[in-house]
């Protein structure tokens, strides 16, 4: 169950129509690192993840993350909604166009649509929170991308803010790992898996 | 900076730093020192936003109160009269609703 809040988690101002840098933010609402993989990726996650306060975490990180994805969006609604044809058309932002007007519809920046297959729901612990691992930094890298092509100071303000949220949610799953090791096999952290050979978890 | 957005900008700011206690929380629940600040902020986030519904409108479900906000100044069109309050107010991702903070924030060099 979730209930909603009407604020962003983080100001979102822009006053500067550019179809062009929306179109490279749009990569963090629909592309392979984006703000709706990761969401997607700790709510699946979950379910079977053995160990509660593992389980938690992945509650409230996806939970956070859907926040994430609303200012991603309203970046992209605030550098779009005035927008003149001309405009989309000499930035290469005339085919969304085409397709969504100016509506939000996640993608990736180079024009693949978003895929479920962006992320892993293993079943197994150790595999799964190695890829929570890894999808912040490749999230992260992506901003660091972000942050070095666009100048406008309004649309860098929030990337900046979502970069170092990147940061602190791979520290809390490298934190979550450790808590998992603890309940494996010391001599041998392959020797079940804890998620599906129950019997052998220790307490 | 108005009254709303002075009232808006706090509650951004003390809900984001429980955003972050609560997964500093999930990892170190035995932390006294954390779990007291966890507690002082709640508190705080409580009373900013009541104190935000009584005057403006509601921003969670759990602040709707159709006895408040029928003010004649109330941001909706049904100003005056008793009308469902969940929808008054600027929408979260126009700039009308973000005004407020940025300002103070791009101040830092971003």
């Amino acid at each position: 169950m979730w209930s909603y809040e009407k604020r962003l988690q983080f100001p979102v101002h822009i006053t500067k129509t550019c179809p062009k840098t929306a179109s490279l933010i749009i990569s963090q609402f629909g592309g392979p690192d984006g703000e709706l993989a990761a969401s997607m990726r700790y709510l699946s996650q979950r379910y079977t993840m053995p160990c509660k306060e593992v389980s938690g975490l992945l509650t409230d990180i996806g939970t956070e993350e859907l926040a994430h994805l609303e200012m991603i969006c309203a970046i992209i609604y605030q550098l779009t909604k005035n927008m003149k044809v001309e405009e989309a058309k000499a930035c290469g932002f005339d085919a969304y166009y085409v397709d969504h007007t100016s509506a939000l519809w996640p993608t990736a920046a180079a024009g693949v649509p978003f895929n479920a297959c962006e992320f892993q729901s293993k079943g197994d612990a150790i595999t799964d929170l190695m890829e929570d691992l890894a999808a912040e930094q490749k999230a992260r890298t992506t901003y660091d991308n972000l942050i070095r092509i666009i100048d406008d100071g309004e649309v860098r303000a929030p990337l900046k803010f979502l970069r170092a949220r990147e940061i602190v949610h791979f520290q809390r799953f490298g934190e979550a790992m450790e808590k998992i090791k603890e309940k494996l096999d010391e001599k041998n952290f392959y020797y079940f898996n804890m998620e599906f050979d129950k019997q052998f978890v220790k307490g | 900076m108005d009254d709303r957005n002075t009232l808006l900008k706090e509650i951004g700011e003390v809900s984001f730093f429980l955003d972050d206690l609560r997964l500093y929380l999930d990892t170190h629940p035995l932390e006294e020192k954390a779990m007291d600040l966890y507690q002082q902020h709640h508190q705080k986030r409580m009373e900013l936003l009541k104190s935000y519904a009584d005057k403006f409108e509601p921003l969670t479900c759990h602040c709707i109160d159709l006895a408040s906000n029928n003010s004649p100044d109330s941001d909706t069109r049904y100003a005056g009269r008793k009308h469902w309050t969940w929808s008054d107010g600027p929408i979260p991702w126009d700039t009308a609703a973000n005004a407020c903070h940025t300002a103070g924030i791009l101040k830092g060099g971003a």
